[in-house]
């Protein structure tokens, strides 16, 4: 499992509490108790506030892992 | 928030309080819908106001909420602000003491008030509140609370359903903010309008009105102006506003 940088690990840490060094790209919301459904919320808020981006609920919908949330994130031009 | 063009839902809106509401609010152009379970009342306002949609709807059944709210998603697309106004007012103490003996609270009544007040403030905020977020649409929820929210006396069912209405804009307001839905609440004391008269004795009200440093009811279109007020302040969230003429201070 590789381990991976930058804004989205960190902001990740940030709002799920969770050390930076444990998050990977395979994270899933699944695998995290405290990434329910109003953390996913606060994440996708503090994305979008990060990243000057507006997310639609279809990809808020998909942003469920690292990987995922990079994806889209990719897909909007930012670098994720 | 602008008012002029947005899309604004209005449950009670054919009589007291509720009326004032759509009267003003037509005024500063918003796209006004009405539910009101009142046929009568609905046909009576779109004569006088042919702008407003009218939907007859009983907002304390949630089934009938899920339908109206689907076909107004379906006609219009995600409201802008929802204002949960409708509701019953009514007095009646734990226990009566009267000449044929001790009576207790009517537990029918306890369930309908609390039904009417309460969850059809849950029922109508989550079928709207749902198009707004899955659309990404940024508003406002005014709950209309009362100054009985502290505890009024005879009040029982009433006290305790607009303090859960209390409750629940504090808890939208933490979990909705975030996607750019804020949650108010406005909190009339005792108001100039129908339902007051028809709930409270006219001793008591005259007793009520000693205890208001402005010795006078509130005015329906001054509680409907406190309303365009937090929609209108996008910073006000969370909070509840108390339009009593200073009675709990």
């Amino acid at each position: 499992m590789q381990q991976v940088d930058g804004a989205v690990e960190n902001l990740l840490s940030d709002v799920l509490q969770i050390p930076a060094s444990k998050i990977t790209e395979d994270l899933a919301m699944k695998d995290v108790d405290a990434w329910d459904s109003l953390k996913h919320m606060e994440l996708i808020v503090s994305l979008e506030q990060s990243f000057g981006i507006e997310l639609s609920f279809d990809e808020i919908v998909a942003m469920t892992s690292v990987g995922e949330i990079k994806r889209v994130l990719s897909e909007k031009g930012t670098g994720g | 928030m602008e008012l002029r063009g947005k899309k604004v839902i209005v449950t009670g809106g054919v009589r007291g309080l509720g009326r004032a509401m759509v009267d003003k609010l037509i005024a500063n152009e918003a796209a006004v819908t009405v539910f009101d379970l009142n046929l009568a009342g609905l046909d009576e306002l779109k004569r006088q106001q042919g702008s407003v949609n009218c939907v007859a709807c009983d907002v304390s059944d949630h089934e009938q909420v899920s339908a109206a709210a689907s076909h107004y998603h379906e006609k219009f697309g995600a409201a802008d602000v929802l204002i949960n106004n409708a509701g019953i007012l009514y007095s009646e103490p734990l226990i009566k003491i009267t000449p044929e003996g001790v009576v207790r609270h009517d537990a029918a009544m306890w369930n309908r008030v609390l039904s009417a007040d309460l969850s059809s403030v849950f029922y109508m905020t989550a079928c709207i509140v749902e198009k707004m977020i899955t659309t990404r649409t940024r508003g406002v929820i005014v709950n209309i609370s009362s100054v009985s929210a502290g505890g009024n006396a005879g009040q029982s069912a009433y006290s305790a359903a607009k303090a859960g209405v209390n409750a629940l804009t504090a808890v939208w307001a933490k979990e909705l903010s975030p996607m750019g839905i804020r949650v108010v609440a406005v909190a009339p004391g005792f108001t100039d309008t129908d339902s007051t008269k028809e709930a409270v004795s006219e001793t008591a009200l005259r007793e009520t009105i000693k205890r208001v440093p402005l010795r006078r009811l509130g005015q329906p279109e001054e509680i409907a102006e406190g309303v365009l007020s937090v929609i209108g302040n996008d910073f006000f969230n969370g909070k509840v506003l108390e339009l009593d003429g200073g009675l709990i201070i």
